[in-house]
């Protein structure tokens, strides 16, 4: 008994030695030979699967000539993960995080720079589109390259127009036609609004025509529209105080005055979230909604009459590109600029494929990255995400299949001159977040424009002057 | 120390190696290497590089740190107390002999066992703004009538009148309150140990104060509370440590927001290791919620030699 003791004590010894010493984490070649890479990726659902076929196509083809493998892993909080996991020196191959991080990312050392394997591959400033090759850049070198992306418009529900069109027409308004100018954008938002009163004498909004705050995802972008420049290469500094910035914030403060900030915060907790029928758009609450292109398959799940009113979705494919439109209940359009002559202003935003720090099998995560990025699996991808494509060049078929009639307006809007990216700032996340709380301070009429945007530009500043320093010291003390 | 006192040391050393192998791993050395961290700039990717204090020097200078802490300690102000308040005041109810005593406290202990998350959403709709249940019912005609009478109060108080629908959790005002009010949801667990501590008081202490004429209030006070005295301590030092470290229903519900009313201290905490990656500025401001934490639960300790009893002293 004594011995058959020790026995179980030395096996468990002997286990938990190996467990912690000698297991590699996850395999690194197969059976058939094939290099394994991992790609982890932050998305799910149809997301993750428009994304398994592709992973599946390279490996039946590339992969296969080339003896690579892609293992693909959705999960949540995939940054972190990867970040953790390239500390502890085991990352994965290939990892999709946003276009927010890559500043971040690529100033702490965590990437491996991609220029000459994309150079190798052909990829280069000409085969995409502008804004996006600069937003996978930093500090001149390339750290990036796009799985997914979108430009954001105008969604109009052309429903809710007609239905107020005599009212429209009374404010000389054309109800057949988006608005052209914000100023135009407000006086149509100003007649779509219903209110009810209730017996308590709250004037309660029922239906809006334009929310700055629905969904508010890019709030922090809208300086674009104004003219603003958000932030300044030249000299590295984010501008916050801009007048065009805080004109930008006192338009948003604006809707907040003329429907009045408890109506508006009673009107908004009754949303839904995004992906339900409650989704203030697909209610008919709100008229007008700054949108990228995935709208269309949101429609599509939770009320697809909004995408078939006229023709049966059987006919779908037979339809022309104008008779696909007008069988929406929607119109898109570019949003538009409060500048006289800034047409086409669009905000992108994107998902990115990154190779981390220290992957051990960077050219065959690279071969993986340049599949995607080929023009037929990125189309054929962005088609299952219902988004653009970030190719320069864009096939007929790209626009005739795509879920969204009105992809060729979002295609326009991302490869024109006015179409803008996140600024290359290491701490976007957290100027990101100053800015979402001036907006927020904005919005509930608790700090003027130029207040909020002062105080979010001192906080931004002190950071940034801090974070700099640290990284000079840093470098320094590294040589 | 004979050679059988010694085999027996080893055997329980190796019978506790265990836990000593996770304390070690998974709290001392973490601990430690947090504070070292707190003192170095450090991003998780690059190598520590010692700065001495400047993440405690630049955390009071940071506006939001304070906004962060300030908003904690409210809430702790709030929630504690009143946590502390419903749980004994149920426990003393729940107490009694009553009909249907094990269903009330079955029901009362149901609601701890619904997970953060669920529990969130749940709370989410009850303090909905527009049709939550809670707002619908301060819509009903005798509620309003009550709400009528309080603003008549407020206003000769010269206190601001409560406008409804309230705007719980859009409302910066209300935010950090309605967070407080949720807490209570899961006063189940305390309720239990109270619960515990009246079986533990003697029925002689009781019955020998009914024979001196003392009223129900004057044995609460006087011999029940002093009993329960050691139970409300502990509960008192898990309250501390659970309120500074309040995060998930915050995280869920609020996001933090509107405009950082409800942005917590340990929030904050999470978004510089995780969001913008400053590990070293995480550490310094965990260790400061330690030491806050150490410095409350010492104050209450102190405290404690005059308002708890234990039987026996």
């Amino acid at each position: 008994m004594k011995y058959f003791r020790m026995f179980l004590l030395a096996l468990l010894g002997c286990v938990t030695a190996y467990l912690l010493f000698l297991v590699q984490p996850g395999e690194s070649s197969r059976k058939d030979g094939r290099v394994v890479i991992t790609y982890w990726e932050k998305w799910n659902g149809e997301d993750a699967a428009a994304m398994q076929q592709v992973v599946n196509d390279f490996n039946n083809t590339v992969g296969k000539q080339k003896g690579i493998y892609v293992r693909y892993l959705s999960m949540s909080n995939v940054d972190q993960k990867t970040l953790v996991a390239t500390a502890a020196g085991v990352p994965p191959d290939v990892a999709g995080l946003w276009n927010t991080q890559v500043a971040q990312f690529a100033e702490i050392n965590a990437l491996e720079p991609l220029d000459d394997l994309a150079k190798a591959h052909g990829i280069t400033a000409d085969y995409y589109k502008p804004v996006l090759w600069e937003g996978c850049r930093y500090k001149g070198h390339l750290w990036a390259l796009v799985s997914s992306c979108g430009s954001q418009a105008l969604y109009y529900n052309k429903l809710l127009f007609a239905r107020k069109a005599a009212a429209l027409r009374k404010a000389g308004l054309d109800p057949n036609r988006p608005p052209r100018t914000l100023d135009e954008l407000d006086r149509y938002a100003a007649v779509l609004d219903e209110y009810e009163t209730l017996p308590n004498g709250f004037r309660r909004l029922k239906q809006s025509g334009f929310l700055p705050m629905e969904p508010g995802w890019y709030l922090a972008y809208i300086g674009y529209w104004f003219g603003a420049p958000i932030y300044d290469p030249q000299t590295d500094r984010i501008l916050l105080t801009d007048p065009r910035m805080v004109k930008a914030f006192d338009w948003i403060r604006g809707y907040s005055l003329r429907l009045g900030k408890d109506s508006l915060s009673e009107f908004r907790s009754g949303f839904g979230t995004f992906n339900s029928t409650q989704n203030p758009f697909i209610a008919r609450t709100v008229a007008m909604e700054l949108q990228g292109p995935w709208m269309t398959s949101t429609f599509e799940k939770y009320r697809p009459a909004m995408n078939h009113g006229k023709y049966p979705r059987s006919l779908e494919r037979s339809l022309s590109p104008t008779q696909r439109q007008e069988n929406c209940e929607w119109g898109v359009a570019p949003f538009p600029s409060a500048v006289p002559g800034l047409n086409d202003v669009t905000f992108t935003n994107f998902d990115v494929l990154m190779i981390p720090r220290g992957v051990k099998h960077k050219k065959e995560a690279f071969e993986f990255i340049a599949f995607v990025n080929s023009q037929a699996e990125t189309e054929k991808l962005n088609i299952l995400n219902c988004q653009d494509s970030p190719l320069r060049q864009v096939s007929r078929h790209f626009f005739e299949v795509h879920p969204n009639p009105y992809i060729a307006v979002f295609e326009r809007l991302m490869a024109g001159p006015h179409a803008y990216g996140v600024p290359p700032c290491p701490i976007w996340p957290e100027v990101g977040a100053e800015l979402d709380n001036a907006t927020q301070r904005v919005s509930l009429l608790e700090a003027s424009p130029a207040q909020a945007l002062r105080d979010a530009q001192e906080r931004v500043d002190e950071k940034y002057r801090e974070y700099r320093e640290r990284q000079r010291a840093r470098r320094g003390s590294q040589g | 120390m004979t050679r059988k006192e010694a085999r027996q040391l080893v055997r329980g050393l190796t019978f506790l190696s265990p836990w000593i192998g996770g304390f070690l791993a998974f709290t001392l050395v973490p601990i430690v290497l947090a504070f070292y961290y707190s003192l170095c700039d450090y991003s998780l990717l690059q190598s520590p590089v010692l700065i001495g204090l400047s993440n405690y020097r630049a955390l009071m200078g940071d506006p939001i740190f304070w906004k962060s802490l300030i908003n904690t300690l409210i809430y702790a102000a709030i929630a504690l107390p009143a946590g502390m308040l419903v749980s004994l005041g149920l426990a003393i109810l729940l107490n009694q002999r009553t009909l249907g005593q094990p269903l009330f406290r079955t029901i009362l202990f149901i609601p701890s066992l619904v997970p953060t998350v669920a529990s969130a959403m749940l709370w989410l709709w009850l303090f909905n703004t527009k049709l939550g249940l809670i707002n619908t019912l301060l819509a009903t005609a005798p509620m309003q009538a009550l709400l009528g009478a309080l603003n008549t109060v407020l206003h000769a108080l010269h206190l601001p009148r409560i406008e409804t629908p309230i705007g719980w959790l859009t409302d910066p005002a209300w935010a950090l309150p309605s967070l407080a009010i949720m807490s209570l949801w899961g006063v189940g667990y305390t309720v239990v140990i109270y619960l515990a501590g009246l079986q533990d008081v003697p029925r002689s202490l009781i019955e020998a104060a009914e024979i001196d004429g003392a009223g129900a209030w004057q044995r609460l006070r006087h011999v029940t509370l002093p009993m329960l005295s050691p139970v409300i301590f502990f509960n008192l030092i898990m309250a501390i440590i659970g309120t500074l470290q309040a995060f998930a229903i915050p995280y869920i519900m609020t996001g933090g927001g509107p405009a950082r009313a409800t942005y917590f201290y340990t929030m904050y905490l999470y978004d510089n290791a995780f969001r913008y990656l400053k590990m070293g500025y995480a550490c310094s401001m965990a260790w400061i919620q330690f030491l806050l934490v150490v410095l409350l639960s010492a104050l209450a300790f102190w405290s404690s030699k005059r308002w708890v009893h234990y039987q026996g002293q």
